[in-house]
C-alpha cells in the first residue's frame, strides 16, 4: 500500500473525519465493533472449556452454520424476518445439542489431542457440508430477509452500521446474561461445579452429560448470534470460520476458563489489530491475534484471568 | 514392525550384532526382500498417475514419520507441522532463486532452518503441556506462514517461486521414475533414522517423558534437553521433506501450507495409529490416497461433470467424516486394524488371543 | 474381513483406472470453483460446460465429442499447477483452460510451456503476454484486460467528473490487481487527476472497515477498483457504511448485473465489455433457455464469459480437425474469428501476433432509480 501526500482537509460536506479526533473516534468505534465480534465468539470457547476442558476448534464453523441456517429459514419464512431469525437461533441451539450427543459424548475421557482433533474434524465436515448444500457463492441474508442495514452517525463524525450496533448490544446482553446465569442460575452453578471438579460433581448427583450438553448448546447459541449478525452486517462467505480462529487467541489471552477474561482478551486483540492495520501494515491483520497469543504464552500462559493450575493438567 | 520379538522359538544369538539386528527371522528377511522387489518393479508397471501418487505417499511419509516421532513417541503435541514444511520449502526456493544454489546446498540449508525453527517451536514445550503447547505451535505456524507471505510480497514473488529441478551430474531430475526412487530412498532413510533413534537412548528417554515427566526427571533424564531434541530432530526432518516438496512440485507458494496441511499430518498419525512407525506410513498412504479414492468413487456416479465443482466439498466433508469415525471407533488406527488382521492369521483356526504369543 | 477385502479391491480399482475412451477432444480446465473469488469463475465454468454440452448434443465438432476435464484449484497457485500437471500428463488434454485468479497464472503458464500445450484464459483476466507481440501459447477471450480497462475507465471519469478529480484506488493483494492500480495511478496523474490513496486488501479479509477507513480519510471524490468482484463490492459497502457517498467505479464482472440491483446505489458505476442481460438480445434468451434446461444453480446473467469461452473452444477445435494434437489446436487458434452474437460490442479476432483481440469495446452502466441505465455506449479502442 502506498500512502500518498495527504491533502489538506477538504471543504466538502460531511468530510469532517479528516480531523485527527474524528479518525481516533472512528478507530475507537471500529475497535469496539471488532472487539464485540471477538468477545461474542470467544465466550463460546470459554463456556465449553470451562465446563468440560475441551477446546472446541469447530466453533468458527458452527458459527458459520448458524448464519447459513438463517439463510435457509429466510427462504422458508419469506416475509417474516423475526420468525426466520428466531427459527435460525433455535436450530443452532439444536445443532449444538446434537453435536454433543452424537459426537463429543463419545470422546469424554479420551486424551486431549483426540478430543481437539474430533472438533477439528467436525469443523472440516461442517465446512464441506455447507459448501455442498449452499455452494461457495457470496450470500446476503439481509437481502434474503428483506431487512436493510443503514449506517448512522455517532458523536464526533464516527459512523457505525445498524447491525454492528445491534451486535455490540447483543454482546453486552449475552455477557450480562451469562454472568448472571453462571453466578445465580441453578444449572449455572452446576456448570461451574462440573468445571471445577467433575468427579465430585458427579458424585453429588449432577448430571454431567446434561451439563455438558447445555454448555455446547449455549456455546453454539452465542456463536450463532455472532455469525448471524456478522452475516447481516457484511454478507456471508464460506471463509467465515477464519474469524472464529482469530477469536480463539482472544479467549486464550484472557484465560480459557474466564468469561471476564474473554471480554478483556477480545478488546485487547481487537485493539491491537485495528491500530496495527491503521498505523503499520494492513496485511498484518491475519497474524496479529497470534502474535498477541505468543506474547501471552511467553509471559503468562494461563491468560489474564485464568486459573493458574490449568497448566499442570495434561 | 521391526521389533525384535521372534515368533518361533529356538533362535540363538551368538553375538551382539545379531541381537540388535533389525531383521531377525528368516521370514522377516524374506518378506522384506519380496516387498523391496515389488517396490522396485512398481514404477515400470504403473501408470504415470499411480507413479505420481506413490511419490506423494513417500513425500508425505517423511513428514508423517517426523511427526510421529514428536507426538507419538515424545508426546509433544504439534499443530505447526505445515509451517515447518513451508520453512524448508521456502529456504529451498529462496536460495535457488536468489543465489541459484544447487540442491546439495539447499538440502542442508533446509535442515538447518528446521533445526533453528525446531528450537523455537520447542521452547514453549519447556513451560507448557498438552493443550497450551498445541496452541503455541499453532500460533508459531501462523507466524511462519505470515513471514513467508511477507517475503513473497516484498520480493515480488507474489505468485510464488518457481524452482528448477535439481541437477545430478549435469542431468535434470524431471523423470517420474527417477523421482520415485529418490523419494523412496528419502522415505527409507527417514524410517531407518526413526527406527534407530527409537532404539537408542534418545528414544527411550522420549518414551519415558511421554509417560510421566516427573518420574523421568527423577530417573536422571534431562527432560528439557530431550524435549528440545525431539523438536529439533523432528523439525529438521520435516524441513528436509519441505525441500523435497519444493523440488518435486517445482513451485513454492505460501497458500499451499495452510492449517489444513497441518491437520492432514496430524490425521496421518492418528489414523495410522499413534506410537507406531508403521502407523505413520500407513496413515500417510491412507490420507494421501483418500481424496483420489473419493474422486474415483464420485466418477462412478452419473452426470459427473456437474459435480466437478462439488468434488472439493465432498473431499472436505469425507475427510472430516473419516477422521471422526477413526477417532471414535478405531482409536488404535490403521495399525490396530493391521494387527488384528495379523492376529487373525496367526491364531487361525483359533479365535481368541492367548495372553502371550500374539502381537498386541 | 470381507469388508476389508472389498474396500481394498475398490482402492486397487480406483488407482488402476485407465483413461477412458480416447475418441473425443480432451480439454482440461483448472478453475477457482471454490474460494473467495469463486463467484466470478464458477458460473463461467458452468456456462462453458453447458455450451459444450449443447455442442455435443448437436453432434459435436468434426463429428467428435468434446470432453471437458474440470479441476478445482480454489484460486491457489499450488493446486492450479498440480491440476495442470495432472491434466497434461495423465489426461493428455490438447488444450488447457485457466478460469482462475491471476495469481495462478505463472506456474500454469510454466507447466503448459513445458508440454507445449496451448493455454486459453477464459473468465480470468487477460495477462499482458497475449497482447501483441503475443506469446505463442497463450490466448485470452476474457472481457477484462490490464491497462486497457484502466485507460477506458479513467477517460470515462475525466469526461463524467465535474471539477478536479481526487481519485482513490482499491486493489486486491494479487499481482495483477496491484500492478493495474499502480498503472492507473500513474495514468491518472498524466491525465490531470490527483491520486490520493491506494489500498491493497488481502483476499480472505473478514472486515473491510479498516481499509475503507483509511481510504475515506484520504478524501477522494472518485474511487476506482479493479479487482475480483468480492474486493470491489465489499470496499464499496464498507465505504458507504462509513458515510462516504461519492462516486465509485469498478469493473463489471459477471455478478455486476445482479449486484447493481441489490445495492441500488446511484453512484456506483460499472465498466463492462459484455452486454447486460437486461438488453434482452436473442443470444441472451438463448443462454437463459439453455441454463434453465441444464438446471444450473447459477443465474443466467453470469454466463457470458463462459459462453464466449465455449465459442472459442468450439471454433478452435473445429479448425484443428481430427485427429487433433496440441500443435494443430494452437495453429487453429492463431487464426480465429469468433462472432460473439451481441454478447460483446464486436467480434474477437486472433492473429499470429495478437492473441487478445484487435478491437476492444466498453460500456458503462449504473443503477438509475429502478433499473440499470447505460451511461456510455460502446466505445472502441484499437489494440496495437
Amino acid at each position: 500500500m502506498t500512502r500518498l501526500h495527504h491533502p489538506l482537509p477538504a471543504e466538502e460536506e460531511g468530510d469532517r473525519s479528516c480531523s485527527t479526533s474524528g479518525i481516533a473516534l472512528q478507530l475507537v468505534v471500529n475497535i469496539i465493533v471488532l472487539g464485540s465480534i471477538y468477545a461474542l465468539i470467544a465466550c463460546g470457547y470459554v463456556l465449553i472449556y470451562r465446563v468440560s476442558r475441551v477446546l472446541n476448534l469447530a466453533h468458527g464453523e458452527l458459527m458459520m452454520l448458524g448464519a447459513y441456517l438463517l439463510l435457509a429459514t429466510a427462504s422458508l419464512f419469506n416475509g417474516h424476518p423475526a420468525i426466520a431469525l428466531a427459527a435460525a437461533v433455535l436450530l443452532s441451539l439444536l445443532a449444538g445439542a446434537l453435536v454433543y450427543v452424537f459426537l463429543m459424548r463419545k470422546m469424554t475421557g479420551e486424551m486431549v489431542l483426540a478430543a481437539i482433533l474430533t472438533t477439528v474434524a467436525l469443523g472440516i465436515l461442517i465446512r464441506g457440508a455447507v459448501l455442498l448444500i449452499w455452494s461457495a457463492q457470496q450470500q446476503y441474508p439481509a437481502q434474503a430477509l428483506g431487512v436493510a442495514n443503514p449506517s448512522f452517525s455517532l458523536f464526533g463524525g464516527a459512523r457505525i452500521s445498524f447491525w454492528s450496533a445491534v451486535l455490540v448490544a447483543i454482546t453486552i446482553a449475552v455477557y450480562g446474561a451469562l454472568f448472571g446465569f453462571l453466578r445465580f442460575g441453578r444449572w449455572g452453578m452446576r456448570m461451574r461445579a462440573a468445571g471445577q471438579n467433575p468427579l465430585l460433581a458427579a458424585q453429588r448427583g449432577i448430571n454431567l452429560h446434561g451439563v455438558y450438553a447445555l454448555a455446547w448448546c449455549l456455546s453454539t447459541l452465542t456463536g450463532a448470534f455472532a455469525g448471524i449478525l456478522m452475516a447481516l452486517d457484511s454478507g456471508l462467505t464460506s471463509s467465515m470460520p477464519i474469524i472464529g480462529l482469530k477469536a480463539f487467541p482472544a479467549a486464550l489471552v484472557g484465560g480459557l476458563d474466564s468469561l471476564a477474561g474473554a471480554l478483556a482478551g477480545a478488546l485487547i486483540v481487537a485493539g491491537a489489530e485495528v491500530l496495527l492495520i491503521y498505523y503499520v501494515d494492513p496485511l498484518l491483520s491475519d497474524v496479529v491475534p497470534f502474535l498477541v497469543l505468543i506474547a501471552m504464552l511467553v509471559v503468562r500462559p494461563w491468560g489474564l484471568f485464568g486459573t493458574r493450575e490449568e497448566l499442570d493438567r495434561v | 514392525m521391526f521389533r525384535p520379538a521372534p515368533r518361533a522359538s529356538g533362535y540363538l544369538h551368538t553375538g551382539y550384532g545379531e541381537d540388535i539386528a533389525l531383521l531377525q527371522t528368516r521370514t522377516e528377511r524374506a518378506s522384506l526382500a519380496v516387498f523391496a522387489i515389488l517396490l522396485a518393479v512398481f514404477p515400470f508397471l504403473a501408470s504415470p498417475f499411480a507413479l505420481d501418487l506413490a511419490c506423494q505417499v513417500f513425500l508425505a511419509s517423511v513428514g508423517a514419520l517426523s511427526l510421529m516421532l514428536l507426538t507419538g513417541y515424545a508426546g509433544q503435541i504439534s499443530l505447526g507441522h505445515a509451517g515447518l514444511i513451508a520453512a524448508g520449502a521456502f529456504t529451498t526456493g529462496i536460495l535457488a532463486r536468489e543465489i541459484s544454489a544447487p540442491f546439495w546446498i539447499t538440502l542442508p540449508a533446509s535442515a538447518l532452518t528446521g533445526i533453528v525453527l525446531g528450537f523455537i517451536f520447542g521452547l514453549p514445550s519447556l513451560r507448557l503441556r498438552g493443550l497450551y503447547l498445541a496452541v503455541s505451535t499453532l500460533a508459531l505456524h501462523f507466524v511462519v506462514i505470515y513471514l513467508g507471505g511477507e517475503y513473497e510480497t516484498k520480493r515480488g514473488f507474489s505468485t510464488g517461486i518457481v524452482v528448477d529441478p535439481p541437477r545430478f551430474a549435469g542431468m535434470k531430475l524431471t523423470d517420474g521414475r527417477a523421482w520415485y526412487f529418490v523419494l523412496l530412498a528419502a522415505a527409507v532413510v527417514s524410517l531407518l533414522i526413526c527406527v534407530n533413534l527409537l532404539r537408542s537412548r534418545s528414544g527411550r528417554a522420549w518414551q519415558a517423558l511421554h509417560v510421566r515427566e516427573t518420574v523421568a526427571e527423577a530417573l536422571g533424564i534431562s527432560v528439557a534437553r530431550y524435549k528440545l531434541l525431539a523438536f529439533v530432530i523432528s523439525s529438521s526432518m520435516t524441513s528436509v521433506a519441505g525441500c523435497l516438496f519444493a523440488y518435486y512440485r517445482g513451485f513454492v507458494s505460501i497458500e499451499a501450507f495452510d492449517l489444513f496441511l497441518s491437520i492432514q499430518y496430524v490425521a496421518m498419525i492418528i489414523v495410522g495409529g499413534m506410537g507406531s512407525l508403521l502407523g505413520a506410513l500407513l496413515g500417510a498412504a491412507f490420507i494421501t490416497v483418500f481424496p483420489y479414492l473419493i474422486e474415483a468413487l464420485l466418477r462412478l456416479l452419473p452426470n459427473v461433470q456437474k459435480l466437478a465443482g462439488e468434488i472439493f466439498a465432498v473431499n472436505y466433508a469425507a475427510f472430516g467424516l473419516v477422521m471422526i469415525l477413526f477417532l471414535i471407533f478405531e482409536p488404535l488406527g490403521l495399525v490396530g486394524i493391521w494387527h488384528r488382521l495379523q492376529n487373525y492369521f496367526l491364531l487361525w483356526p483359533f479365535r481368541y488371543k492367548p495372553l502371550a504369543g500374539a502381537r498386541k | 474381513m470381507l469388508k476389508r477385502i472389498v474396500v481394498g479391491g475398490l482402492t486397487a480399482c480406483a488407482i488402476a483406472l485407465p483413461a477412458a475412451a480416447q475418441d473425443a477432444y480432451l480439454v482440461g480446465i483448472t478453475a477457482a470453483l471454490t474460494g473467495p473469488p469463486s463467484s466470478t469463475y464458477a458460473p463461467a465454468v458452468d456456462a462453458l460446460r453447458i455450451y459444450i454440452d449443447r455442442v455435443n448434443a448437436a453432434g459435436g465438432v468434426n463429428g467428435k465429442q468434446i470432453r471437458l476435464v474440470i479441476e478445482d484449484d480454489g484460486a491457489q497457485p499450488s493446486k492450479a499447477v498440480a491440476n495442470t500437471k495432472k491434466l497434461i500428463t495423465q489426461d493428455n488434454v490438447i488444450l488447457m483452460v485457466n478460469a482462475s485468479l491471476s495469481s495462478t497464472y505463472a506456474p500454469v503458464i510454466a507447466e503448459s510451456k513445458n508440454a507445449n500445450v496451448a493455454l486459453l484464459f477464459a473468465s480470468g483476466v487477460c495477462p499482458q503476454s497475449v497482447y501483441p507481440p503475443a506469446d505463442p501459447l497463450q490466448f485470452c477471450t476474457t472481457g477484462y484486460a490490464s491497462q486497457f480497462d484502466s485507460r477506458a475507465t479513467l477517460e470515462f471519469i475525466k469526461a463524467a467528473a465535474k471539477g478536479t478529480v481526487k481519485i482513490g484506488f482499491a486493489a486486491m493483494a494479487i499481482p495483477l490487481s496491484r500492478g493495474e492500480m499502480d498503472y492507473a495511478m500513474e495514468l491518472s496523474k498524466k491525465m490531470g487527476m490527483e491520486p490520493v490513496d491506494q489500498e491493497v486488501i488481502p483476499p480472505p479479509t473478514a472486515d473491510y472497515t479498516s481499509f475503507a477507513t483509511k481510504l475515506k480519510d484520504a478524501g477522494p471524490n472518485w474511487v476506482y477498483s479493479w479487482a475480483p468482484w468480492v474486493t470491489q463490492v465489499r470496499t464499496l459497502e464498507a465505504l458507504r457504511k462509513l458515510g462516504w457517498d461519492s462516486d465509485y467505479i469498478a469493473w463489471g464482472h459477471l455478478e455486476a448485473e445482479a449486484e447493481l440491483a441489490r445495492l441500488k446505489d446511484g453512484k456506483f458505476y460499472v465498466v463492462n465489455s459484455n452486454a447486460l442481460f437486461q438488453e434482452k438480445q436473442p443470444i441472451h434468451q438463448e443462454i437463459e433457455v439453455a441454463a434453465s434446461k441444464a438446471g444450473s444453480k447459477f443465474p443466467a446473467q453470469t454466463m457470458t464469459e463462459g459462453w464466449i469461452g465455449g465459442m472459442a473452444i468450439e471454433a478452435a477445435l473445429k479448425g484443428a480437425g481430427w485427429p487433433a494434437d496440441p500443435a494443430k489446436v494452437r495453429a487453429a487458434m492463431e487464426n480465429l474469428k469468433i462472432d460473439t452474437k451481441g454478447l460483446r460490442g464486436g467480434p474477437i479476432e486472433w492473429t499470429k501476433d495478437n492473441h487478445f483481440r484487435t478491437q476492444l469495446y466498453y460500456r458503462v452502466y449504473k443503477w438509475d432509480g429502478d433499473k440499470i441505465a447505460r451511461v456510455q455506449d460502446w466505445k472502441t479502442y484499437e489494440v496495437k
